[in-house]
């Protein structure tokens, strides 16, 4: 809002002692983009690696394939399956996460404060173990002689046990389960910021319980919204260690396909494109997302 | 009930909470609001006020008791299922929607046309004189704006009755004034029954068309501003609304006789006892008083006087050491002329004492 001029001048002559912080991040954040970039206009090398020679094989590998038999050209339509697979999981992820979330966000902002501090630090808990054993844990629960299974063959009410374990359902159970802290907690600063007076006044002015979910509450908790969504959709979105527990070899995520050009595939060079375009993607939806959901409020405030 | 009563509160019961620490912020209130007029809850912070409102309101239910709204029993109907609107003290605005959706929120919920929407937020903008503002968010306006935004919400959709919570409380003095200014001139142009709810005895008397007085769950007295004021029902009213003294005595017909020693003659008795000892009231401003130690009318002994610019508070001790204040006008040289120690004689109407009731 309105600083005081003369302080904020006095601030801004401080910029220099932040030079380290910015050198860092400038380097760390714009380094290993740009180290991408250059090795997807590379050779591969026969062992991996990368031969230091111009070449655009790897961005027309992106979209083309070559058959290795009769060599001729078709459409790759294995990466647009695999990227489509990452974007619907994801997009399916960050939906579950913020239908579950919110309620549990709600209910967690309207307890006394004593409570919601006990909640918080328990919604917190899940980042003290390694994903990889967390991941493992699901892979116990759901695996066909899992507890899940075993529970419901017990009780009865299958005899056969319900194949989880290696489907998409089970990367989408997987990354629900570890990415919905990051919807709970900007969800929960954004409704214990949301004024409750607001309630009675729709209320009063004739709104049902619907209307005022969709026309008071969702518009003006809708900024965590937005940072829940993004919180959880970039990470799932490049998500490697769930899918690769969960999803087994053929379900697997853009993460992971990435991932096999740099290992068994040795194509270097088409895994950085790969990530580029991967970048790209997010970059893009990104920008789209929060146009599109900050819409006609964004304009009045800058 | 009468065909020009818009609110009816029936034996109003309203108790918060359970056992031993339950609260009983409404103990048995009645009341009949008429139509078109400007209605008063006045009464100090605590006496139930909001209670009532949100009664009407719908945002509580009484534990005993009924509401009726034109004649039909609205008590369990929830606030959306209420033609009644309020006025918050917070003002409650929606942040992330412009003036002009604001006030057009309620009409937007009981699914009116997108033109009448707009013709009556048009209408709405000009009836408060915000038109300027229409684009804006209410995070962009002062406080007056805020408040009369807030008054359009709540008129937009045509109330049966408009229930207003202390909505000039948080503004400062001049523009406090401007706004009970607004708020009568919008009653009535627009007709619309208003409940006001102020602990500001002087709001009160200045825009009500009648005032119910409350204290700690009851409703004292209704009545219009002149008859809160000058006939009290109790001492409380009368210490509340306006300045009174208290004089102690005893009466026999229309003869009162001070406990400080003079007798006099009084106007009006109703409510009060025959005879016996009574306690009566008089206003400051009521007294005069003179200098001359002779001829009837009470002694007294000046023991203060503050000057408050228009007016001289003149602190006043009677024989039996009753102190009471006299209210004089300051004359042109700002000095009147008393000083602790005088000797004086205090005389005043006879219809200016008045009697009250034994009870409270
Ligand atoms: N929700 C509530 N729970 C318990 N007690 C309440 C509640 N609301 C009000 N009260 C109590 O009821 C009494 C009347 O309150 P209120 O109607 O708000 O008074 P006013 O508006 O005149 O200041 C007060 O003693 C208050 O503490
Ligand atoms: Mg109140």
């Amino acid at each position: 809002m309105s600083a005081d001029p003369q302080v904020t001048a006095a601030a801004r002559r401080g910029w220099w002692l932040s030079a380290p912080a910015l050198v860092l991040l400038a380097v760390g954040a714009t380094g290993p983009l740009l180290i991408m970039l250059v090795y997807s206009f590379l050779e591969p090398g026969q062992y991996g690696n990368v031969e230091w020679a111009l070449s655009f094989k790897a961005w027309f590998n992106v979209v083309m394939q070559r058959d290795i038999f009769d060599g001729t050209l078709t459409f790759a339509d294995a990466h647009l399956s695999i990227f489509w697979r990452s974007a619907k999981l994801a997009l399916l992820t960050t939906l579950f996460a913020f239908l579950t979330g919110f309620p549990t966000a709600w209910f967690i902002a309207t307890r006394s404060p004593g409570l919601r501090t006990a909640l918080l630090f328990l919604i917190t808990i899940p980042f003290w173990t390694n994903l990889l054993i967390r991941t493992f844990a699901i892979n116990q629960i759901i695996r066909n002689e899992g507890f899940l299974n075993t529970f419901l063959l017990w009780t009865g009410i299958i005899d056969t046990p319900i194949v989880m374990l290696y489907t998409d359902f089970a990367v989408f159970i997987g990354m629900t389960y570890v990415y919905l802290p990051l919807m709970v907690l900007p969800l929960f600063a954004a409704i214990d910021r949301f004024d409750m007076r607001l309630l009675q006044a729709g209320y009063d002015l004739y709104a049902s319980r619907w209307q005022l979910l969709r026309h008071v509450i969702v518009p003006v908790v809708k900024p965590g919204i937005i940072s829940g969504s993004i919180l959880v959709f970039i990470p799932a979105l490049g998500a490697y260690v769930t899918p690769r527990i969960l999803g087994g070899g053929r379900n697997m995520m853009i993460g992971n396909f990435i991932e096999l050009q740099f290992g068994q595939g040795r194509n270097w060079p088409l895994g950085a494109a790969l990530s580029v375009v991967l970048l790209v993607v997010v970059s893009l939806a990104l920008i789209v997302y929060t146009r599109f959901a900050t819409g006609s409020e964004g304009k009045s405030h800058g | 009930m009468p065909e020009d009563t818009a609110v009816e509160v029936r034996d109003a019961r309203k108790v918060y909470g359970q056992g031993a620490g339950a609260v009983t912020a409404l103990d048995g209130v009645s009341l009949g609001i008429r139509k078109s007029e400007f209605f008063t809850l006045l009464g100090p912070s605590g006496c139930g006020k909001t209670t009532l409102l949100k009664l009407i309101a719908g945002f509580e239910s009484p534990t005993t008791g009924q509401i009726l709204l034109h004649g039909s029993d609205i008590t369990f109907d929830p606030p959306n299922l209420r033609p009644v609107n309020t006025v918050f003290q917070s003002y409650a605005l929606f942040p992330h929607l412009s003036v002009a959706d604001n006030i057009g929120f309620g009409l937007k919920m009981q699914g009116r046309p997108k033109s009448e929407i707009s013709e009556t937020v048009t209408r709405m903008l000009a009836l408060v004189r915000l038109d300027a503002m229409a684009d804006r968010k209410p995070g962009q306006l002062s406080g007056g704006q805020q408040q009369r935004v807030a008054l359009a919400r709540a008129l937009a959709p045509s109330p049966k009755v408009l229930l207003l919570d202390e909505p000039l409380s948080a503004l400062d003095l001049q523009l406090r004034k401007e706004m009970q200014i607004e708020l009568k001139r919008l009653q009535i142009e627009t007709g619309i029954t208003f409940v006001f709810v102020t602990h500001d005895q002087e709001e009160a008397l200045t825009m009500s068309d009648r005032i119910g007085v409350m204290q700690s769950g009851h409703l004292l007295q209704v009545g219009d501003p002149r008859t809160i004021y000058t006939r009290p029902a109790n001492r409380f009213v009368a210490s509340f609304i306006g300045e009174s003294n208290f004089l102690t005595g005893t009466v026999d017909g229309n003869v009162f006789t001070l406990d400080a020693g003079p007798r006099m003659e009084v106007g009006q008795t109703d409510g009060a006892p025959a005879t016996g000892k009574v306690t009566a009231a008089i206003r400051p401003e009521q007294i005069r008083i003179t200098s001359a130690t002779l001829g009837d009318g009470i002694p007294a002994t000046v023991t203060q006087t503050v000057y408050f610019g228009t007016d001289t508070h003149c602190r006043v001790a009677l024989a039996d050491g009753t102190e009471i204040t006299v209210r004089l006008q300051s004359p042109a040289s700002g000095d009147v002329g008393l000083h602790p120690g005088s000797e004086v004689t205090l005389k005043f109407e006879p219809g200016a004492l008045i009697l009250l009731p034994k009870a409270a």
